[in-house]
């Protein structure tokens, strides 16, 4: 009870920044919120079947080109080319859902990222996408509107992993993760639940990378299907602690914090020092921040040495 | 004429690719890391020769070994001290903690070394013959040629010696590793130790044919990925073949359908050879 | 609960970012988030150097005079790790939490696109020295001042001059990158060629940061065009000749870089297969060029080696151009409002030594490129409208150097 309390007076807390925040803590809460929906997303697949793509900036870029696509080339408005946007990653996770998802393990991973980098580079001799220069979307001066877009859909992304978690479904896609050819056995008809985790995971990236397209107002290939955006929303929900609710949240605010705090104080040496905290990160808790919570419950400091025992060499 | 000379192309760079690719191809097969950081180690492997032929005047080609040594040592230590507190953990933190490691060997290296482009450029860099009208670079000829040579070593190493035996063996489990009276902590360093050293090689031969910056290591371990992939993490000498493949589609796609076209091909092929072959990739996972 | 201290926390640490404003006193605060670390570091560094430097200067003359009231200059230099979207972030930063009082550019057209941006969102005016596509300056915005020549118009000079050439140049290869810039160059280019009445016989775009030009070398080899004329990044600029060199693929009599040739970096680089590259520049060390804080161009060019142990190119010129624009509008403005000191940038009109600096109405300079030669290891200049130096052309191929 307590919980729900919290969490709602932290909800309501970061929903009503807009009226006391000033200009730049809004600008870093909605790349917060923005990694944090990502983060979330590539939970749904990779967190609740274990299956790690790589390649999740292919529908945040197809997101990303379904709206300025709509907006710079036809003037249509922004919410239907988030609608666009969504479509086109959600149709593109079906399409390739299929055939990508009976690969396990790495090739799943590399096969998701060889898509996310052959989609770039077709989209950059697309005309329609403005090959490889770019797109110029309409300036908007209202921060507060993209900060509660995006916490509205961070909020959405999460009530569905807490739906997720609780139920059948969500049981069957553990199911996968644990063994899959068990699960098929039982009964979990395995590929129909795989690609529906793949498309509401592709729902949100897409949304997202809407929202970013019109807040920045310009993207090219290179920045819309940015790879090092795969390997941080991985890093953030891993961090933070896949295959829970608010594990990738926490840890995509966690690390952004730091990231931000570090660019900005200390400048050039930014870069060093996330490098540093990814590793000690790895070392000390490699099964997550909601699982440190858990141990140093337990046990106390003695869960770090604990768990750098359990899987070294 | 035109097509003779792109196949030609295509062949003297797959071989370099082999040969980037085959040190990531060998520790993800054996010690299953797969290795983001194994570009920054070719970079690094790129400096060390560098610095030996503009400082201390040794010639490119010789000086290889000598980076390939300190290279390994650099491996070697990487892997005993970190990367072994994890090995056992989920394949995903493997990934974290060398991406993490490629930040650092990233910054570190324009601590070092800055920004600047640095060309390895011995006398000979530019030189051709030509063979019934097709040029062959000589510098390409050698690094295919040194790539060639440095996957039947390996190979030679994996199969005919106590040695490779054992780290077969490991790739196999951990278990019968032991069997073979090698501490599976030594072996594992060693192991990556060897996949260092052959990154090195890689660097060293790719100064000589395009620049070094401390940045070419992201999209040089997305290049080695999807050869190691193609090729197969089982067999040296069909990573450099798929190497090939790829240098091969990359010339021709890039003169019949357009130079931007190269990614595409490369990566749908990736992906088209992924899906098409799952059995496969299966057993070697 | 400890899950919920962790996200308090993580709130607090966001909500935290929100420090005090920095005291002001008499200074005036220029921001700039630069590519300090990462791909684009390389040529990041002159903007850092030459913004210090040209403030240094100016503040050692008595800094900036305000209605009677004398100000200090000063520099807010943020590292934005060659990413464009950490780089907007930053200049957000600039603007709202530092309070600077005007922002510099970073370098690149991708990165002044977005960046210019949050200059107009927030009503203060940029003047940047790094980004040269004509989409900066199509979109209407009013606090974007750029001071490189228009990307289209790079080739000019370069195609004016093959005209007056014997022998003459009469099919031409063009080879450009994909991203922003070099498109424009490209696009400018071809027009240029059809006015001038040279056939374009190859005219292929590559994938920018891609490393191999093999391909297009022999398919040069195959078509033998009488010149190239070439555009992108300089890395890949490096790749190219090295591996023309290693095909032994030659034009006939001519090849030429947008970027690459002025810089210090890509001699040393290259070596003798520098030699004979034509290339251009907006901007040269010259004597003739004078300037109110530097004295003129030379000097400034000693200065900034003794400094920074490196040769400054017209990125480095370019950006000290910038700060010096600040100085002339907000003495002419005399007052430190970002509306009024918009209008009067609008109207500057000096010359320093980088150029003589008036801005378009779409708030880009016009300035004419001057055609450069690398001559056994040495920068020349080679036509500005008219010939100043003696070319050495046409180039001769690979084979037959010494």
């Amino acid at each position: 009870m307590l919980r729900w309390a919290a969490i709602a007076a932290v909800a309501l807390l970061l929903a009503l920044l807009p009226l006391y925040g000033d200009a730049v803590t809004i600008q870093y809460g909605i790349n917060a919120l923005l990694v944090a929906v990502l983060a979330q997303a590539w939970n749904i697949l990779g967190g609740f079947t274990g299956y790690a793509s790589f390649g999740n900036s292919t529908f945040y870029g197809l997101g990303t080109y379904g709206t300025a696509i709509a907006m710079a080339q036809f003037g249509l408005p922004f919410w239907t080319g988030l609608l666009l946007g969504a479509a086109l990653a959600m149709l593109c996770a079906l399409l390739v859902g299929i055939p990508i998802l009976r690969l396990r393990g790495p090739y799943f991973a590399i096969a998701t990222l060889g898509l996310s980098a052959a989609l770039s580079a077709l989209v950059a001799n697309l005309d329609i996408a403005g090959r490889n220069i770019g797109l110029i979307l309409p300036l908007t001066r209202n921060d507060t509107l993209f900060y509660e877009a995006s916490l509205a859909l961070l909020a959405a992304a999460t009530l569905a992993v807490a739906w997720l978690s609780a139920s059948r479904f969500g049981m069957g896609l553990i199911a996968i993760r644990e063994d899959e050819d068990a699960a098929a056995v039982m009964g979990v008809n395995t590929t129909l639940y795989k690609v529906v985790a793949l498309v509401l995971s592709a729902l949100f990236t897409a949304v997202a990378g809407g929202i970013h397209a019109y807040w920045i107002t310009f993207i090219d290939p290179a920045s819309a299907f940015d790879s090092t955006l795969n390997v941080r929303m991985v890093i953030m929900t891993v961090f933070g602690g896949p295959g829970t609710v608010l594990g990738p949240v926490v840890g995509a605010f966690i690390l952004s914090a730091i990231y931000e705090a570090l660019a900005s104080s200390i400048s050039t040496a930014a870069a060093l020092f996330f490098g540093i905290v990814i590793v000690l990160a790895v070392i000390f808790m490699p099964r997550g921040l909601v699982d440190l919570g858990w141990g140093f419950r337990r046990m106390g400091p003695r869960y770090l040495l604990e768990t750098v025992r359990q899987y070294r060499l | 004429m035109l097509f003779a000379q792109i196949l030609v192309n295509g062949v003297l760079l797959g071989g370099l690719y082999g040969l980037m690719a085959l040190g990531m191809a060998l520790v993800w097969g054996v010690l299953n890391i797969v290795n983001l950081a194994h570009g920054a180690l070719i970079m690094l492997g790129g400096y060390a020769v560098y610095f030996l032929f503009t400082g201390a005047g040794i010639d490119p080609f010789a000086a290889l070994p000598i980076a390939m040594a300190g290279m390994f040592c650099v491996g070697y230590l990487l892997q005993r001290f970190l990367l072994n507190l994890i090995v056992r953990s989920a394949l995903l933190n493997t990934l974290l903690i060398t991406f993490g490691l490629d930040v650092v060997l990233t910054y570190l290296a324009q601590l070092a070394f800055s920004a600047d482009f640095r060309t390895i450029n011995p006398s000979y860099a530019g030189a051709n013959f030509t063979l019934g009208g097709i040029t062959v670079p000589l510098a390409r000829l050698a690094a295919f040629a040194v790539a060639l040579l440095l996957a039947g070593l390996v190979w030679l190493l994996l199969n005919r010696t106590r040695l490779g035996r054992a780290i077969r063996a490991t790739a196999q489990n951990l278990v019968a590793a032991r069997l073979y009276g090698v501490d599976p902590r030594q072996l594992y360093a060693i192991t990556f130790g060897i996949g260092a050293a052959l990154a090195g090689a890689a660097g060293g031969l790719y100064g000589v044919v395009a620049q070094i910056t401390p940045y070419i290591g992201t999209s040089l371990t997305a290049k080695s990925f999807v050869i190691a992939i193609i090729g197969g993490l089982d067999n040296p000498l069909s990573v450099v073949l798929g190497g090939l493949v790829i240098g091969i589609a990359e010339s021709a796609g890039s003169l019949y359908l357009g130079p931007t076209f190269t990614d595409v091909i490369s990566f749908g092929l990736l992906v088209l050879i992924l899906v098409a072959r799952p059995a496969r990739s299966l057993r070697t996972a | 609960m400890k899950r919920l201290l962790a996200m308090a926390g993580a709130t607090a640490l966001l909500l935290g970012l929100s420090g005090a404003a920095m005291a002001q006193g008499k200074t005036i605060t220029l921001g700039a988030a630069v590519q300090l670390t990462g791909s684009l570091a390389n040529t990041g560094r002159y903007y850092r150097d030459a913004y210090q430097l040209a403030i240094d200067a100016i503040n050692a003359k008595g800094g900036v005079k305000v209605k009677g009231e004398s100000y200090k200059l000063a520099l807010d230099l943020l590292d934005n790790e060659s990413d464009v979207n950490l780089g907007v972030r930053q200049y957000v930063q600039l603007v709202t939490r530092d309070k600077v009082n005007f922002l510099l550019g970073p370098f690149n057209s991708n990165d002044a696109l977005d960046d210019s941006s949050v200059a107009e969102k927030y009503e203060v005016p940029m003047v940047e020295g790094g980004g040269a596509s004509g989409q900066i300056f199509a979109r209407g915005y009013k606090y974007i001042f750029g001071t490189l020549p228009p990307a289209d118009e790079y080739y000019r000079s370069t195609v004016e001059m093959l005209g007056k050439l014997d022998p003459k140049v009469r099919t031409v290869a063009l080879v450009a990158a994909d991203d922003s810039f070099d498109v424009s160059v490209a696009k400018g280019t071809r027009k240029l060629l059809e006015k001038a009445g040279l056939k374009v016989v190859v005219d292929e775009q590559y994938r920018e940061n891609s490393g191999d030009f093999s391909s297009i070398l022999s398919l040069i080899k195959s078509r033998q065009p009488d010149a190239i004329l070439w555009s992108g990044h300089e890395p890949e600029a490096l790749n190219f000749i090295r591996q023309a060199k290693s095909l032994n693929a030659n034009p006939k009599y001519f090849y030429s870089f947008t970027v690459g040739v002025p810089t210090a970096d890509f001699r040393t680089a290259l070596g003798k297969d520098a030699d004979y590259a034509f290339g251009m520049t907006p901007w040269l060390p010259s004597e003739r060029l004078t300037d109110e804080w530097f004295g003129n161009a030379a000097a400034f060019a000693t200065l900034y080696r003794q400094k920074y142990g490196y040769d400054p190119d017209y990125h480095a010129a370019s950006a000290v151009a910038d700060v010096e624009t600040f100085v002339k509008a907000i003495e002419a403005a005399g007052t430190l409002d970002p509306k009024t000191v918009r209008d009067a940038i609008a109207k500057v009109d000096f010359h320093c030594l980088y150029a003589h600096v008036k801005y378009a109405a779409n708030g880009q300079i016009d300035l004419p490129q001057t055609v450069i030669q690398i001559q056994d290891g040495k920068l020349v200049a080679i036509y500005a409208e008219s010939l100043i130096n003696k070319p050495l052309y046409p180039i001769p191929p690979w084979d037959k150097r010494g």
